[in-house]
């Protein structure tokens, strides 16, 4: 729908209101202009019969002129091929003699000049309704819903919503949304799988206002879905594995307060519309744009509720250490969002511990049982160090490395013990690997460290992950483009 | 109410909603037919279940209690687990 | 119509058999209900046939019955 400008005959058209005494003052030019045949067409915006002539056209709609985003009148239009080439705004008789190429506009005693008046297709007043009217300016499909339809179940009907209730997309609402970003809505931000469909920024802002977001929080999720659908973070794999896995999102900057996120109590759980709706909006826009939908190319086994979107934030001023953003790089007034293909979350209780060194090794212990106790290296994981477990750490002036790499240490594993059959269980290593030890984290990058949670609860969360390294996804972070 | 939306998808498919999956052969299915027990429309049926039945389909015969109303939602729901493909007859 | 259009949602492709004088009355409740269920029009009457007209009937209108069930 690009342009949806009314084609126009070739030739010259003018656009005039009554209520205008510039237009009044020309109307023998006009009269002279349409007996010469110089014009085609007068479109008048108030009066039908203003001026009275034959190729005086009704646009008290509005419509030619505010497609054509006529902002003065007197107004002429050079049309060639049914666009316009050329326009000249307000009255002048030299530069309509050369606009129109002749040299005679008929009468000759009337003021040579005059600056014109706002055309009506600009009124303030009219703004809102032609906009909603004629304005689409969007690219997008519209689906009208029939009569009887409920609206609400027609998108059910249509297949877009993953189980919960979507916010009607209207043209009002995703306009809105597009607000929130300064991006163009017909850029292509990504190429989205499975089916491997271009994705423009509209269409992610109308899969964002069915997910319940607000404006403010697109980027994010914009940002988000480039990360997705890179080669690394291979979001197809993640959509087709039978494991129950998807891309969890957490955000670093100061977006994470500006747009109102939860880093502290449940800061995984239900409760905050923008940890809700920002990883629901990226998991619509895989599903509705990309065809990524269980029981089709999403072959997961059990799946999750975290596949419905998983996000948060986390707490950088409550945290003891510098944030995830900042430990990559990143400045404190940099905002960045971190994909990474991760099962949902599972709580490690530690209500003992005094010694960091004892924390280490029984949040190490926790660690060990993602994906299978058994299986080792293959699989990354985030923790969540709750602020109580962070302020033990803290007191004994551990950094963040240190703990990381403790805690690494601490999931060193005999193969002996991990080999198939070991324990009575056939899971497990190839005997090759026995009589040495693995940890269970690859060293140098296997475990990610955040901070967050509420104030209370000596607890801390574990987000097991998806195959690492080529053949499966690697975690990615990107910094947001608002 | 709303009755316009823009399409969140490739825009592939038909705007409106779209028929269910058809069937690929009548061998071996199962074929629900629906009596909406208005008179004549079990004669009807039965010519339908015999020719069905020809060609090698299974036949299960249904009657909604009244045709003025939908059917109620257990038949629905057991047509729907129990058949392939379902034809409702005979509305007059 | 309605049970048509319930049992499409529910994965079971359907069709009804109406007579002719319900073609309009089903256009337009499948225009309001968004969606068109596969339809099927006989002569009418109906209720005053006799079984071995409405057997006609059937076989007149069976391969297309067939068709509609069919991808």
């Amino acid at each position: 729908m690009g342009n949806n400008r009314p084609k126009l005959a070739n030739g010259f058209v003018a656009f005039v209101k009554k209520d205008c005494p510039t237009c009044e003052l020309i109307v023998p030019v006009l009269e002279h202009l349409t007996e010469s045949q110089v014009l085609r067409t007068i479109f008048t915006q108030d009066d039908p019969s203003f001026p009275n002539l034959p190729i005086t056209s009704d646009d008290t709609s509005l419509e030619v002129s505010f497609l054509h985003e006529i902002e003065t009148v007197p107004t002429l239009l050079k049309i060639q091929d049914g666009v316009e080439v050329d326009r000249t705004v307000g009255w002048s008789q030299e530069t309509w003699k050369a606009f129109l190429g002749i040299d005679n506009l008929g009468p000759g005693n009337i003021r040579p000049y005059s600056p014109g008046c706002g055309s009506l297709s600009v009124d303030p007043d009219l703004q809102g309704i032609l906009q909603k009217k004629y304005g689409s300016g969007v690219a997008s499909r519209e689906v009208v819903f029939a009569s009887a339809e409920d609206e609400f179940e027609a998108m059910y009907d249509r297949g877009w919503s993953d189980g919960l209730p979507l916010i009607p997309p209207t043209i009002e609402r995703v306009k809105a949304m597009l607000a929130g970003s300064e991006r163009r809505p017909d850029e292509v931000i990504a190429v989205v799988p499975p089916n491997l469909v271009d994705l423009t920024v509209e269409k992610v802002a109308i899969n964002a206002v069915m997910a319940g977001c607000k404006p403010e929080y697109l980027p994010v999720v914009i940002t988000a879905l480039e990360t997705a659908c890179t080669d690394q973070f291979n979001m197809h794999g993640l959509l087709a594995t039978t494991m129950p896995v998807g891309p969890v999102i957490f955000i670093n900057g100061p977006i994470r307060k500006s747009i109102g996120m939860n880093s502290g109590m449940n800061l995984l759980g239900q409760g905050n519309r923008a940890n809700s709706t920002i990883g629901r909006a990226v998991q619509l826009t895989i599903r509705n744009v990309g065809g990524g939908r269980p029981g089709e190319v999403d072959r997961a086994t059990h799946g999750s509720p975290a596949k419905y979107g998983l996000c948060f934030a986390e707490d950088e001023e409550g945290s003891p250490w510098p944030s995830y953003a900042q430990d990559l790089g990143f400045s404190a007034n940099q905002n960045t969002v971190t994909l990474f293909p991760g099962e949902g979350p599972r709580m490690i209780v530690d209500q003992l511990s005094r010694s960091p060194d004892e924390l280490a090794r029984s949040l190490a212990k926790g660690i060990i049982g993602n994906i299978h106790p058994k299986l080792v290296m293959g699989f990354d994981a985030i923790l969540i160090i709750g602020p109580e477990h962070a302020s033990r750490f803290a007191e004994a002036g551990w950094t963040k490395d240190q703990v990381n790499e403790e805690i690494i240490n601490h999931s060193i594993r005999e193969t002996d013990e991990l080999i198939r059959g070991a324990d009575g269980i056939s899971e497990g290593l190839p005997e090759v690997f026995a009589g040495s030890t693995l940890p269970k984290l690859r060293p140098g990058g296997g475990l990610i460290i955040l901070h967050g949670g509420g104030a209370a609860g000596l607890f801390s969360a574990t987000i097991g992950g998806w195959i690492t390294g080529d053949k499966g996804s690697i975690y990615q972070t990107r910094e947001i483009t608002l | 109410m709303t009755t316009s939306v823009l399409d969140p998808t490739d825009e592939q498919t038909p705007e409106h909603r779209e028929r269910a999956k058809r069937i690929s052969t009548l061998e071996g299915a199962t074929i629900g037919l629906l009596d909406i027990s208005k008179p004549r429309g079990d004669v009807f049926l039965d010519t339908v279940q015999s020719l069905l039945e020809q060609k090698g389909a299974t036949v299960v015969r249904y009657i909604k209690p009244t045709f003025t109303k939908p059917a109620p939602v257990d038949l629905r729901h057991e047509i729907s687990t129990t058949c392939d493909a379902v034809i409702e007859a005979l509305a007059d | 119509m309605h049970d048509i259009s319930d049992l499409e949602r529910r994965g079971t492709p359907g069709v009804f058999v109406a007579s002719a004088p319900f073609i309009s009355a089903a256009e337009t409740q499948s225009n309001a209900l968004g969606f068109p269920p596969a339809g099927l029009f006989t002569e009418h009457p109906i209720q005053d046939r006799t079984d071995e007209e409405m057997k006609v009937l059937a076989e007149k209108i069976f391969d297309d019955l067939v068709k509609a069930l069919l991808a």
